[in-house]
């Protein structure tokens, strides 16, 4: 292909340069001239021209063209405020009026209204029309999220596009037709999708309002406050509505590096929850009882100090990369105990990881744009990081990329793949490196997959933090990368919002700030012998059972509902001397606390993240804390300061700045270089720094270990290894059990009440033949069991599910499947509690 | 028997039901042409046929379907033919008798104009409506697989053609040429944005040829006997005959095949026996309800040809003659036109949908008494400023006839609005509560 040619055109007597081939009204927009647009969006993708707005004189074109599907070519001289084109513009806005009712001043989209701006700059300014308006029952619900006003609705299709070629639901559509057409759904079932709520955006009238937001403001009362949703990997932009220093909606902050400029419904309508009831406001002492900050902070800091010598942990969930920064430097500083870390079990090694962040190696999000080839790997991005999923989406419908898909379970964007390759629960790693092997021609069972991804061009692979979580994951990944050629760059899908942030800020047990060794960090007193290199987060579980460990530090994580493993949780916390938690909200975990210190939401904090593809970005503060809350970064350093080491850091400037002299990667990022849009590390001069602290082999010395495995395996299924030769017993009834996080689990549907209605319920996914031998079948109630565990779910047959193998949620408040992990793939029991109601 | 006036290539031996099976049309030298073309013939010979014929497509628009053939890429890509059966505009109905006489006839043509655009694969997009035309070219086609005139391999030739019929839904706006794809490939019947036309980019994004039912029933004949021939009917720019759909006040209503140029006046009174006695022509509609109205001064003394039919202002579109005598009430007239469209507008493009819809509402104000003369001009006024604004031309077919028929005819439609209390029509009444849309739901 060609570059596309810089080309220049005139519109109303200005000289407008221009990409050759951009639409028209591109163009105009860059020469600061303005053609009104109703259904066009270049985020829905082609031009429809169904709302003739944009209607412009070109000269030598008799008839007026639609702007937004014309492109411009060199010379092309354009009018848009001729009389001809007045008169037209004028026209279409009187037509679109003719059955929108005025009913502005009680119209949510009033004040904020596309077509009461265009009404007002292009339109007639008088009505002729003195006839009958068409009518809807009104409003009437869409889905439970989203009201839908058909009669203000001026049919320009966006709504429509997004569901139908973005989201690719298909569930919105334009039923009867002519001045009778309205959107709804087949059989006006709700429209219930995990991005919906975008077209409440899109829509240019009042047409679709949110129910969370109907006749909550005006737009002169409201302020709009730039952040970043950091309620998943994928921080999107956006823009929280304040009203009386309270969210009141959250918009998207288009970056095209980042979201695209889409939102899934977690982050737009999971602002609920920053006022729920179960809000931890201030701070609390054992048994829930209210405190203040001094006597908190007093018992928090006395618990910790009485543990013995280097038997304090810390273990970092929900936090920004100075909140991290400070946790890790309270711990490693103040208490001497190299026990931190930010995974929910375990993971990489330090120089794995450091090689894994090679900027030649990193894929940044828009690289999925125009990928050849994109390689899912371990990682549902619908569940895990919902924005890439719409993103893949679209490299495949609009620039005709190739999709591979390799999981244990079934994901949301199989139905798009060329490719698909299901391994066992557990077998990430293995398969991995399998594939690796196989681009370099052995024949074994990701020998298909690699077929595939043979000539791939350029390829992003996005994959899944628990790929690389077992010993020698991050190894065959780079492996991976290698046999994938130059082209190929990797995306990764963390279990954390922050994961990288995390990481890089040095919350790792072999790695300080920066991922450098932990030998420079760990200069502090009172431990100066203390070792190196600190216990994992499922080590420091051990630990505290076994009493190695005595004092635990948890920030924004709730091991009772989202580590593997709860029994164990149960027992490692109980058994725990002293318990500092801080923590958003009441949870299972506060209430085995001694001390519970409150946690600020994005909307409220002030700090840096990092996104999984290295772009630095800022989450400011845009609403007020309820109660007694005071800033993390102030508390931590308050108590860093009762603990004897007084860090001076008290504030988001101060932490930054300390986290930038800590991590050399960052230390070319400062407040303006993030701007708005954020920076990824990688673009900026320092970059070289991560290589540079790197000490680690050759690539041949680190895959010493990979001659273990039974490579040149013929066994077409995915399942190479098959449990019971893992020495796991595989009884009749006993299927391997695979998990995986919902999009909706958690307290994000719990605490959220518009979202409650989305909760799920525990469901256990088979494959038909196992259904057949377990004589199972949808809607049945059964007992999943291993090992003295047992939860509840019910039986969802899924033909896609591979034998042998079954799946439950993780996360959900009844039957979490977290209960019957214990570190490894486990085989599960199951017995049937009850039939199906009929 | 065949009026004098007439002359019969389209309808020739229509008069025989034996016409419809493959063995009459053989009778009558039938797929000869087809042997020829397919045996002998290459595309740039076929192509070249057409194209020097002068053939005007029959649809509506006419354009050069030769030329139109000649617009589509060549290469190794699927290329397709849409046959537009989708014949709905109020006063055409010429398609309905050709392919119920003669479907081999428009199943031999398509073959050819399939060779002349090197398309693979063909469709008939016939009107639901159609139900026994759609049966009786099902049997033809079938007929025709049967006797190796489609399928793999015809007549040992290695040439392929897929032919399918398809009946359409129901809705006008298909017979709008991207439509009708999109209605062919399964979506909402809506019309595409254009460019790119469908010649480079139609069905399944493949290059599409798509030509009017009479078009092609014209195809065998030229290519058996030479664009010469063909140009020997009509004028120098409406070459050949064409089949004239007589309706309204006539007192024989039905098909007449004509030379093209023939006197408008021989069409509606010789040919169709003019109006009652007693009565005259009022004005007429000379090529479907979409095609500006003439009057009988204006219109009655024309040759009806294309060009002539665009010099008074007006079009031949798809040959379709309305006849409004003295009795017809023009203001009702314009209301029931605009009725047609405002229920036909598919809705995507806001000229056509708001226009066709208010226009409807100030006609029935109108025909009510409760209209002003400001509104005529404000009827006026909305034609202008949906003509030319659409995506597709469904607004312009209302407004093109709605504002002639204002334009020509105001003292009628004042007359109208201050009679209208005696004049009152119960059925156009619009009593009680407004209808409130999608009450189901």
């Amino acid at each position: 292909m060609s570059e596309p040619r810089e080309i220049t055109l005139t519109i109303d007597g200005r000289e407008v340069s221009a990409t050759e081939g951009e639409m028209l009204h591109d163009a105009a927009r860059k020469g600061d001239v303005e053609i009104p647009v109703f259904c066009y969006e270049p985020k829905l993708g082609e031009p429809v021209g169904a709302c003739r707005m944009c209607l412009v004189e070109i000269e030598g074109i008799p008839k007026l063209q639609t702007s937004c599907s014309t492109p411009v070519r060199e010379g092309m001289v354009v009018h848009t405020r001729t009389e001809q084109v007045k008169h037209a513009q004028s026209a279409v806005v009187e037509f679109l009026l003719v059955n929108h009712p005025l009913d502005c001043p009680v119209c949510d989209k009033g004040g904020e209204c596309p077509l009461q701006d265009i009404t007002q700059g292009w339109g007639p300014g008088k009505s002729r029309v003195i006839d009958e308006k068409r009518h809807f029952p009104k409003p009437v619900e869409l889905s439970p999220l989203v009201a839908i006003d058909r009669e203000r609705c001026i049919l320009c299709y966006r709504c429509v596009r997004f569901s139908q070629e973005v989201s690719e639901d298909a569930e919105l559509q334009l039923l009867e037709r002519g001045d009778r057409t309205f959107v709804g759904t087949y059989d006006d079932r709700p429209y219930v999708a995990p991005f919906h709520g975008n077209i409440t955006e899109l829509c240019p009238v009042g047409a679709l309002t949110n129910y969370t937001y109907r006749f909550r403001a005006r737009p002169w009362d409201i302020e709009q406050a730039g952040s970043v949703c950091t309620l998943c990997p994928s921080q999107c932009n956006v823009s929280f509505t304040v009203r009386d220093e309270k969210v009141k909606r959250v918009l998207g902050r288009d970056n095209a590096e980042v979201d695209d400029g889409w939102l899934c419904d977690r982050g737009r309508y999971g602002f609920e929850m920053f006022a729920d009831e179960s809000r931890v406001d201030g701070p609390r002492l054992k048994g829930g009882a209210a405190t203040t900050w001094e006597q908190a902070i007093e018992t928090a800091a006395l618990g910790l100090l009485r543990a013995g010598e280097g038997k304090v942990a810390a273990i970092v969930g929900d936090a920004s990369n100075e909140e991290a920064f400070l946790v890790q430097g309270l711990l490693r500083e103040a208490l001497g105990s190299p026990h931190v870390d930010s995974r929910p079990s375990r993971g990489a090694g330090r120089e794995a990881l450091v090689r894994l962040a090679q900027p030649a190696l990193a894929a940044k999000v828009s690289d999925i744009d125009d990928a050849d080839t994109i390689l899912v790997l371990g990682t549902d991005p619908l569940h895990s990081s919902p924005i890439l999923d719409l993103r893949i989406r679209k490299a495949i419908r609009r620039n005709g990329a190739r999709l591979a898909v390799a999981t244990e379970r079934p994901t949301a964007l199989d139905g798009g793949a060329e490719a698909i390759a299901r391994y066992a629960p557990g077998e990430g790693t293995h398969f991995v490196s399998e594939l690796a092997a196989a681009l370099g021609g052995t024949e074994n069972v990701a020998a298909p997959l690699a077929e595939s991804l043979r000539e791939a061009g350029k390829v992003v692979v996005v994959w899944g933090e628990r790929v690389a979580r077992d010993g020698g994951g991050a190894e065959a990944l780079l492996e991976l990368a290698a046999a994938l050629g130059d082209g190929a760059g990797l995306l990764e899908v963390p279990d954390f919002a922050n994961a990288r942030g995390l990481r890089e800020a040095g919350c790792l047990p072999d790695a300080g700030p920066g991922l450098a060794p932990t030998k420079s960090a760990s200069t502090g007193i009172p431990a100066a012998n203390a070792p190196l290199v600190g216990k994992s987060t499922e080590e420091i579980r051990a630990g505290l059972e076994s009493g190695e460990i005595e004092s635990l530090l948890l920030f924004g994580v709730d091991p009772l509902r989202d580590f593997p493993d709860t029994p164990a949780w149960e027992a490692a916390l109980t058994a725990c001397e002293h318990l500092v938690v801080f923590s958003m909200h009441k949870t299972a975990t506060t209430a085995k606390a001694d001390v519970v210190l409150p946690l600020e939401t994005h909307a409220e904090k002030d700090g840096t993240v990092t996104h999984p593809d290295g772009r630095l970005q800022r989450v400011r503060p845009s609403a007020s804390r309820p109660g007694d809350i005071r800033p993390n970064i102030q508390v931590l350093a308050e108590l860093s300061a009762t603990l004897g080491h007084d860090t001076g850091i008290d504030s988001q400037p101060s932490a930054f700045a300390a986290l930038r002299a800590a991590v050399p990667f960052y230390a070319d990022i400062d407040e303006s270089a993030i701007g708005g849009r954020g920076v990824r590390w990688q673009d900026t001069p320092a970059a070289a720094a991560p290589s540079a602290a790197a000490d680690v082999g050759s690539p041949s010395e680190r895959f010493a270990h990979e001659a273990n495995g039974p490579s040149g395996d013929s066994n077409p299924t995915p399942q190479r290894r098959s449990a019971s030769e893992e020495g796991l017993p595989a009884a009749a009834g006993s299927l391997t059990l695979g998990t995986y996080r919902d999009l909706w689990a958690g307290p994000i549907t719990e605490l959220n009440p518009p979202l409650r209605f989305l909760t799920p319920r525990q469901r256990l996914e088979l494959s038909p033949v196992d259904a057949e031998k377990l004589d199972l079948k949808t809607g049945d109630r059964v007992r999943v069991g291993q090992n003295g565990s047992a939860v509840e779910a019910t039986v969802q047959i899924k033909e896609r599910v591979s034998e042998g193998v079954c799946f439950l949620a993780e996360g959900v408040s009844i039957g979490n499947a977290n209960a019957l992990l214990n570190g490894g793939p486990v085989q599960v029991e199951i017995t049937k509690l009850s039939e199906a109601r009929a | 028997m065949a009026h004098g006036l007439e002359t019969r290539v389209l309808l020739e031996h229509a008069e025989d039901p034996g016409l419809r099976t493959l063995d009459g049309y053989k009778g009558y030298g039938g797929y000869a042409t087809l042997e020829k073309a397919y045996r002998e013939m290459e595309q740039d010979e076929v192509l070249k046929e057409l194209e020097d014929s002068g053939l005007r497509g029959r649809g509506g628009a006419g354009f050069s379907m030769g030329k139109k053939a000649s617009f589509l890429p060549r290469g190794e890509m699927a290329k397709y033919l849409c046959c537009n059966a989708d014949e709905s505009e109020p006063g055409a109905f010429k398609d309905r008798e050709l392919m119920q006489r003669n479907p081999h006839q428009l199943i031999e043509g398509i073959a050819i104009a399939a060779l002349a655009a090197d398309a693979g694969h063909a469709f008939i997009f016939i009107r639901g409506e159609y139900d026994l035309q759609a049966d009786i070219l099902d049997a033809a086609v079938a007929e025709a697989y049967e006797a190796g005139y489609l399928g793999e391999n015809i007549l040992g030739t290695h040439r392929d053609l897929e032919l399918v019929v398809h009946r359409g839904a129901g809705a006008y706006i298909c017979g709008e040429e991207t439509a009708l794809l999109d209605a062919l490939e399964g979506k909402r019947g809506n019309p595409r944005l254009k460019p790119p036309f469908p010649a480079v980019q139609g069905l399944y994004g493949g290059p599409t040829l798509i030509n009017n039912v009479e078009t092609l029933s014209n195809v065998p004949r030229i290519v058996a006997n030479g664009a010469e021939w063909f140009k020997g009917f009509g004028t120098e720019q409406s070459p050949g005959t064409k089949v004239v759909s007589i309706s309204g006040g006539v007192r024989r209503p039905g098909n007449y095949e004509v030379e093209l140029g023939v006197p408008t006046r021989e069409l509606i009174y010789g040919l169709a026996g003019g109006p009652e006695p007693g009565h005259e022509v009022k004005a007429f509609y000379p090529g479907g309800s979409s095609s500006p109205v003439l009057t009988a001064e204006e219109g009655m003394d024309l040759p009806y040809s294309f060009e002539a039919m665009a010099e008074a202002g007006s079009m031949l579109g798809s040959g379709s003659i309305i006849v409004a005598d003295d009795r017809v009430s023009i203001p009702h007239m314009a209301l029931r036109t605009a009725r047609f469209y405002h229920h036909e507008s598919c809705g995507k493009c806001t000229p056509c949908r708001e226009g066709t819809n208010w226009t409807v509402k100030m006609l029935e104000r109108v025909v009510r008494g409760e209209a002003t003369p400001m509104d005529l001009d404000i009827i006026s006024s909305v034609q202008e400023n949906i003509m030319g604004h659409c995506l597709c031309v469904l607004g312009d077919s209302m407004a093109m006839p709605v504002s002639a028929m204002v334009r020509k005819f105001r003292p009628e439609f004042e007359q109208v609005i201050a009679g209208a209390a005696e004049t009152l029509d119960p059925h156009l009444v619009v009593q009680g509560p407004p209808e409130t849309l999608g009450a189901s739901i």
